[in-house]
């Protein structure tokens, strides 16, 4: 699999006009409807993005998002049942991530492909257990496989959680653009197209994976942290649920693994889907799994690798570039 | 001695309870060794072969091990279709897809069950499955035994096949080197259907066991994949005899954690054992 990784040519100011837009959006009284839809786009976003850095560029297809996301759940939970304010909680769910990510590299990275995969595949239901037998906090009265509900949400309002999530999924969408650019990126497509000859070209390997998927729990963490203050509520079941990647991994293959406004485009769709589906939600996995298996026979590519095909992008892009040159 | 006579019975039980993890993983184990592609959605296939028992045990009074009657030659058509429209593509266009199409089809499936089924859990209760027998001062379910039997017979079967058969050894030569099979004037795509189709009947098999051994939910097919994953990891991939050693390692792993740690840590001891084969021996004992 081959990505190439087109110059940007929107103006930076454009794009800064558009973000401030975006952050006025629930002083100017925008529907909430919309802010709502917004936050869980920006949410996915980050981590949609951060699975197609790990899956679309550095070759790790990683089963394990669900791991950062509950992990950095019950940080954000604990740390505001033992007073710690909200914020800092977000910022310790994504550092936990993080850390644990660490952790688990010692077996996982010394797997490849398919292994690896596998390897990622038990972490979540092994989290899950730990969580479903430790009472991390609340005595007696609660906890052991029991939800805890997120505290110290007094002053929190909605456009609080907006701003945050926008935050995250803006950072996202310019970390993966400054990735791709960099020597990290380059070094990632190297070890993604074939790791014996990136390892003899004087790449280090293990580091540099080490470093996409620190990154990607990071920020999948603290997207995870967001979404929990945002539903108040945890428990051992649906923080390790496996539908964390069913979203995931739609959003990116959808959306087109391994280009870089894939999961943008992809995660327009699957939030759409979750609201759509919400009134059907006893078949909405068929439906998802569907979509899935549909788009990868299809467009194995997805959406945006299937438009970057077309004559009309091409000579879209043609127009573009001629000014500038 | 106390300590022997009160692990005895775990170690029993856990040996036993291979039986019923090596034909789990032997379904996984034939796919993943010779069509090179992880089939993350075995462990729903096999919870599916339960379901399918249970429905003609409750509708049509027939036993669970009789029902592999229509069980089997149904989850090789299916196998075969699945195969053959959706995995052989996805095969074709990257590694990753045949990967997300099967986890599409792992979605797919556990919602089928929520929705035909619910999500209650159920068991096949037959009048067997709660006799036990006797060895020396302990007893031991009926069900554990009739497991480890089921395991044997089935591999002895399928080591037969795999050699005796011009359709065995075009699969096992497909799996050492698909090119040169394909060379040599086989099919390998309708070869690579035939093995998907046979680790389903496997897996018809397997799934019937489970029913037997251990109540089912929709979801159930995610742990029994796991244990399977490590079992296939610990053996080697396309080593029959690994396998079943596997299994074994990880019926001990399960029943003798829940000893030490209590019933609750028994499928965290298992889990947490995947991860240390992978990261120790990631080739398996008897990997090539």
């Amino acid at each position: 699999m081959k990505a190439t990784i087109p110059r940007q040519h929107g103006k930076l100011i454009l794009q800064l006009a558009v973000i401030a837009l975006l952050a006025l959006f629930p002083i100017i009284g925008v529907p909430r409807a919309w802010t709502l839809y917004l936050f869980l786009f920006f949410s996915y976003l980050a981590m949609a993005n951060m699975w197609n850095l790990l899956a679309g560029y550095s070759g790790l297809i990683c089963l394990c998002p669900a791991a950062f996301i509950g992990l950095a759940g019950y940080t954000l939970t604990i740390m505001t049942w033992l007073g710690v304010p909200y914020y800092f909680g977000i910022a310790y769910g994504g550092i936990a991530a993080a850390l644990f990510a660490i952790l688990i590299s010692i077996p996982v990275f010394r797997l490849r492909g398919i292994y690896f995969a596998i390897g990622t595949l038990v972490v979540p239901e092994i989290l899950r257990f730990v969580f479903l037998l430790w009472k991390p906090v609340g005595g007696d009265t609660f906890g052991r496989g029991a939800g805890y509900s997120v505290k110290g949400l007094d002053g929190v309002s909605e456009s609080h959680l907006y701003w945050y999530a926008l935050a995250v999924g803006i950072v996202s969408i310019f970390l993966m653009r400054y990735i791709l650019r960099s020597k990290l990126g380059r070094g990632l497509a190297a070890i993604r197209d074939n790791d014996d000859t990136a390892a003899s070209c004087g790449i280090n390997v293990f580091n540099l994976k080490l470093y996409s998927f620190v990154i990607a729990a990071l920020l999948t963490g603290i997207a995870g942290a967001i979404l929990y203050i945002y539903h108040g509520y945890i428990e051992p079941a649906s923080a390790f649920s496996i539908s964390w990647l069913v979203t995931i991994i739609l959003a990116t293959v959808l959306g087109g693994e391994g280009t870089e406004e894939g999961p943008i485009v992809g995660t327009v769709i699957v939030v759409f889907l979750h609201f759509l589906l919400a009134r059907y939600a006893e078949i909405s996995l068929i439906i998802q799994g569907i979509i899935l298996i549909g788009i990868m026979l299809l467009a194995p590519r997805g959406i945006m690798g299937f438009v970057r095909n077309t004559k009309t992008y091409q000579s879209l892009l043609e127009l573009v570039a001629r000014p500038a040159s | 001695m106390t300590l022997l006579a009160d692990l005895s019975t775990p170690i029993v039980m856990g040996i036993l309870l291979g039986g019923l993890y090596a034909v789990i993983a032997l379904g996984l184990s034939l796919v993943f060794g010779v069509v090179k592609e992880m089939n993350i959605a075995h462990g729903d296939l096999v919870i599916l072969g339960s379901y399918l028992a249970y429905t003609i045990m409750t509708s049509f009074g027939v036993d669970p091990i009789l029902s592999l009657i229509i069980g089997m030659p149904l989850f090789f058509g299916l196998g075969f279709v699945i195969q053959k429209y959706l995995l052989n593509r996805a095969f074709k266009i990257s590694m990753d897809a045949t990967l997300i199409i099967a986890f599409g089809i792992s979605i797919i499936l556990q919602n089928t069950y929520q929705l035909i089924w619910t999500p209650m859990s159920r068991g096949l209760t037959t009048s067997y499955a709660l006799k036990s027998f006797s060895a020396g001062p302990f007893f031991f379910p009926f069900v554990y035994l009739l497991n480890f039997v089921v395991a044997i017979a089935v591999m002895i079967c399928l080591r037969e096949f795999l050699r005796r058969t011009y359709l065995g050894v075009a699969i096992r030569s497909a799996a050492q080197d698909m090119k040169a099979a394909h060379l040599m004037g086989i099919n390998t795509n309708r070869v690579f259907a035939y093995t998907f189709a046979i680790g389903m009947v496997l897996a018809a098999v397997a799934g019937v066991l489970l029913g037997l051994t251990f109540p089912f939910t929709p979801t159930s097919g995610l742990p029994f994949l796991i244990i399977a994953l490590g079992v296939v990891v610990l053996g080697g991939l396309g080593s029959i005899a690994g396998t079943l050693i596997g299994g074994i390692a990880f019926g001990l792993a399960q029943t003798l954690g829940g000893h030490f740690f209590g019933v609750a840590a028994q499928m965290l001891v298992a889990y947490t054992m995947v991860l240390v084969v992978l990261a120790v021996i990631p080739r398996g004992i008897f990997g090539r």
